[in-house]
């Protein structure tokens, strides 16, 4: 009897072994990703549940280079090769907390980079359009994307300044790449009262983000401050005390 | 023999050195630059320590090994690891930007350590023998050093622009090889116990070289893979930015200032400070690269229209102040939009100063507009022109911190002062600089404006300023006249959607509206020194605010410098207890290299004190102090004379050529001339040495200014003459210690470790010096350790010939 199941153990176990994606989600990531949203997300402030749902749900370390799988969920961007970088998990959920979302929003983001943050924003959003302009980056992204089932999501390759004209316009707009100015193509597909995010710094310092609020003509630009990024003058510590607990 | 290898591996080491940095500074930041060189040339001291080593296992090896033979073995040992590592180095994918994330990058970094050591150590083998070998001659070799040196200064710069970096790399690796074919018999009888090479091994020598040569031609002629360019790293801007379809470089121009990348791209797209309120399509752009960073735009002028954006940017709200300007002056230090601003101001004249020939041949050919090629400083000096606006354009670097060790005078309170006095009664000045959180720059200048107004004796200073921000970019205004009417600004900044940071009167309510912060932090810390001011409490604001914001003199010259030691703790808590952060910062990648460099030194300097055993035969603490004090000296004087006159030339790398050059070569003169001198002269000659830095400190900086108003020619003439004096004294004391102060080769040897160890300790610390005391101060710690050389040569615990 162990003669046979032997031959039956090395025909099924191995082939299956074989053809086994490496990164599957396995238990040591799901508590990586739950360890990362309890300390990095939920202490820092990020309350919205969706948002904590959608990173406890997306894989992140499916969007990262394999030499890097073991800094997958730590506290810290991570360059991805070809001079990009995905950002610090933090930075993803606080900039997707800011938008507000309620889960009816059409959302443009421009630079789709690893396709992590978009992943993030399909889980919150009704729909998502993602705009990369570097081919190599949107093929796998898009593929990666399509692998993990996202379908909410709209890939293209094109230049966002100009933004998806066709499908605008946007509740919602995310630059992620680094800008001097917003482009003004952009702005006029984003709805009244629409709001649209970036990060401003370098991103492996610090980083603050602002989010623009369209209000007919007018547009008002809010600095969000996070973690990395509290001004250090006496008076602002006074009034942002978590600066002084942050998180190892 | 020797004395012809000295020079030639001075002139090649000092030609691979110069290269080296071009290449960092290309491929990567600056900072990795200074790590890597600043270790590697701990290889010199390491060949007096390893000759040390030698000493305890063998006798007469200063005969044997700077003999014909082995010197020519170390030659050529030299040039294949010069070329060997430089290639290698190429390849390895070192990335300062991923140093602090991937531990692999660890390996990579001590790779890089180890392997340009290399070549250093076999050129320092031939130098430390020379001087072991024949003590009596110790100037003579000195001048050999230094003047091969010297030619390795200039050498580059023919080359760099027709080779490139890669190639110019190995031709100068492969320069000493010229002196191994041939052999002159050898008379001297300090070689009896060595014979002639044979005719076997010279022939030996000379397919070996020939092997190199051929092997070499083919490395750099190969067309793919192994072709020696040098590419930046992928998180430079340019790198980053070919990555987009349809973007190319069109044209790479290289020499000794920078490589400029010409790029050309549907993707340009570059309006710092741009309003919200822009509808329309930015100008056809593209851009050019300096060492794949720090870009510079070249807008295609078009139409009339097109210039209609820059009315759009915030730097605009000065030109707004003055209707119908006639002279216009703009000081271009990157970025490129302050052209369109100025020409849609629809001025008659406008004048660009921008130091870089390459962009400024290209802005006068472009924009068809007056374009002096000159440091801004000495064009202020020069001009006595007034101009109804000066506008200064400068958006730093792009990665944060890495401006913090460069020296710049565009915005010292001295800057601020020759603006304003080329100024017409109702004239403006302008500045856009990029906005930081926490506020540093925008104090910095605010504070720099008001003592210049302050010293010019304007009433109530700060009635003249103003300050406009965005999101990300602040524009300082500073006035003349004082602003009694504020209409204009306040109207410009509410059509435009752009925050009020200070104007007279300011209140809280009519600040953050548009670009909001959780608090108006930039407000609150200017009125807070504006207060301070009034009060005379600013130097109590500048002590207890965070950052170090003080405003910068031509003494301390580094605008982009904010980092305070004492609080560099809250600092690291602040970034979120992120290492790699405070790696990004200059200054701590300086602690980091100096403490490198101090174990470094330690270990080459204990070696030979464990492992010779013999009482008698160890260095002594007299011998290792007056060494350390005589490379300390020298170090500190060239590299006060280098930062000194990045004033006069407006250039670090052409400042570095004169003053390496002028050193090096009356440094040698002053070797070559202690032959003459009796060992009773040694005490005479520091003495003099020490009198001449301390009026150096007292006295330099009138003639530096006076030296700034005159022509080029006279600039490099005057700069050159000023370092004859210095220049020959500091050229004394080490041969002169050698002849008389030593009476063992491997004692030599070790003097040599000494100054090599302190030669590198000192050009690190001394950029610190620079930020945190003062450049003047530099003069003063050559002037200290030429006295700790003199108390030292007095003792008499140093062996007496």
């Amino acid at each position: 009897m162990k003669k046979i199941l032997l031959p039956f153990f090395i025909l099924t176990f191995l082939p299956a072994q074989l053809m086994a994606q490496p990164l599957v989600d396995s238990p040591k990531y799901q508590k990586a990703r739950g360890k990362m949203v309890s300390l990095q997300i939920r202490l820092r402030g990020v309350s919205d549940k969706k948002v904590l749902n959608a990173m406890s749900q997306v894989p992140r370390h499916r969007f990262v280079p394999k030499e890097l799988l073991s800094q997958a969920y730590a506290d810290h961007p991570l360059p991805i090769g070809q001079g990009q970088t995905i950002s610090q998990p933090y930075i993803v959920a606080l900039m997707t907390e800011k938008l507000k979302l309620i889960g009816n929003e059409r959302i443009l983001e421009i630079g789709t980079g690893s396709g992590y943050q978009a992943a993030i924003l399909a889980k919150v959003a009704k729909e998502v359009y993602t705009i990369e302009i570097k081919e190599k980056l949107y093929k796998k992204a898009e593929s990666l994307l399509r692998s993990l089932g996202f379908s909410k999501i709209k890939t293209r390759h094109g230049d966002g300044y100009f933004g998806w004209p066709e499908a605008a316009p946007f509740d919602c707009i995310m630059i992620t790449a680094s800008i001097d100015h917003i482009p003004p193509p952009l702005l006029k597909q984003l709805k009244d009262g629409g709001r649209l995010i970036l990060p401003l710094g370098n991103p492996f310092s610090y980083q603050h983000l602002s989010l623009v609020t369209k209000y007919d003509d007018e547009y008002t630009v809010k600095q969000i401050t996070g973690v990395l990024f509290v001004p250090m003058t006496g008076h602002a510590l006074d009034q942002n005390p978590r600066v002084t607990n942050d998180i190892p | 023999m020797i004395l012809a290898a000295v020079f030639l591996l001075s002139l090649s080491s000092l030609a691979l050195e110069v290269l080296l940095t071009r290449v960092f500074s290309i491929s990567q930041w600056n900072h990795l630059s200074f790590m890597v060189i600043s270790i590697a040339l701990f290889g010199f001291a390491a060949a007096g320590t390893f000759l040390n080593i030698i000493d305890t296992q063998k006798k007469d090896w200063e005969k044997r090994l700077s003999s014909s033979g082995p010197v020519k073995i170390f030659i050529i040992l030299y040039t294949v690891t010069a070329i060997g590592s430089f290639m290698v180095l190429n390849r390895i994918p070192l990335d300062y930007f991923r140093l602090p994330l991937e531990p692999v990058q660890i390996f990579y970094l001590l790779t890089a350590y180890l392997l340009l050591t290399l070549p250093f150590f076999f050129a320092g083998l031939v130098i430390s023998l020379a001087y072991a070998f024949i003590p009596e001659k110790s100037g003579f070799v000195y001048f050999a050093s230094m003047a091969g040196s010297a030619c390795g200064a200039i050498i580059p710069f023919p080359f760099l622009p027709f080779l490139g970096e890669g190639r110019s790399i190995i031709l100068a690796a492969l320069i000493p090889l010229i002196i191994v074919p041939f052999e002159k018999p050898t008379t001297n009888k300090k070689h009896a116990l060595t014979k002639n090479i044979s005719r076997g091994k010279r022939f030996a020598f000379q397919v070996t070289c020939l092997f190199i040569v051929l092997m070499t031609g083919l490395l750099v002629s190969v067309e793919d893979g192994l072709e020696p360019k040098v590419k930046p790293s992928p998180y430079k801007d340019l790198s980053r930015f070919l990555q987009f379809p349809d973007t190319r470089i069109f044209e790479t121009v290289t020499g000794l200032r920078g490589r400029f990348d010409s790029v050309h791209s549907p993707y340009t797209r570059f309006a710092p400070g741009l309003s919200l309120k822009f509808k329309d399509i930015l100008p056809e752009q593209w851009v050019i690269y300096k060492d794949g960073d720090t870009p510079f735009f070249i807008y295609k002028q078009q139409l009339q229209k097109d210039e209609w954006f820059s009315k759009f940017t915030l730097p605009y709200a000065g030109y707004m102040l003055v209707p119908n300007p006639e002279h216009i002056l703009l000081i271009q230090d990157g970025g490129g939009s302050g052209i369109p601003c100025a020409m849609a101001s629809g001025a008659c004249n406008i004048t660009v100063v921008e130091q870089k020939p390459k962009i400024a041949h290209i802005v006068r050919n472009h924009y068809n507009i007056p374009v002096v090629n000159q440091n801004p400083r000495a064009f202020m000096a020069q001009s006595d022109k007034h101009y109804d606006i000066i506008h200064i354009e400068n958006w730093g670097g792009s990665l944060p911190g890495s401006d913090a060790l460069t020296q710049g005078y565009l915005f010292t309170t001295a800057s601020f002062s020759e603006y304003l006095n080329h100024l017409t009664e109702n004239g403006i000045l302008i500045m856009a600089r990029k906005l930081l959180l926490p506020p540093a720059d925008s104090i910095r200048l605010w504070a720099g404006a008001y003592e210049s107004l302050r010293s010019l004796e304007f009433e109530n200073p700060e009635r003249h300023i103003a300050v406009l921000r965005n999101w990300s970019t602040f524009t300082l205004i500073v006035s003349v006249r004082p602003f009694n009417d504020m209409t204009g600004l306040k109207d410009f900044a509410r059509d435009m959607n752009f925050d009020l940071v200070y104007i007279p009167g300011i209140t809280k309510e009519m600040v953050n509206r548009f670009n909001i912060f959780d608090a108006p932090y930039h407000f609150f810390e200017i009125s807070r020194l504006a207060e301070a001011y009034r009060s005379g409490t600013e130097e109590a604001y500048f002590e207890t605010y965070p950052l170090d914001v003080a405003p910068q003199s031509d003494s301390r010259p580094f605008p982009g410098r904010f980092l305070k030691w004492n609080r560099l703790k809250a600092l690291y808590k602040i970034t979120g207890s992120r290492f790699y952060s405070l790696f990004m910062s200059g200054e701590i990648v300086v602690c980091v290299v100096f403490l490198e460099a101090l174990v470094i030194a330690v270990f080459l300097l204990m070696i030979p004190v464990f492992t010779i055993k013999k009482q008698d035969k160890k260095p002594n603490i007299s011998l290792l102090l007056y060494f350390l004090a005589v490379g300390a000296g020298f170090m500190f004087l060239e590299l006060f004379f280098i930062k000194k006159y990045i004033f006069i030339f407006g250039d670090p790398v052409i400042s570095l050529t004169v003053v390496l050059t002028g050193i090096l070569v009356f440094s040698g003169f002053g070797g070559c001339c202690s032959q003459r001198i009796g060992p009773g002269g040694l005490r005479y000659v520091l003495i003099a040495l020490i009198a001449v830095l301390i009026f150096i400190f007292l006295g330099l900086d009138p003639m530096i200014h006076r030296i700034l108003e005159l022509s080029k020619i006279l600039q490099y003439t005057l700069a050159t003459l000023l370092l004859i004096l210095p220049s020959f004294l500091v050229g004394l004391p080490f041969p002169l210690g050698m002849r008389f102060l030593l009476n063992r080769p491997a004692h030599r040897a070790y003097a040599w470790t000494a100054n090599g160890c302190a030669s590198v300790l000192t050009s690190i610390i001394s950029a610190q010096i620079a930020i945190s005391l003062g450049i003047p101060i530099i003069i003063l710690c050559a002037a200290a350790a030429y006295l700790v050389a003199l108390l030292m040569s007095n003792t008499k615990t140093i062996g007496q010939k």
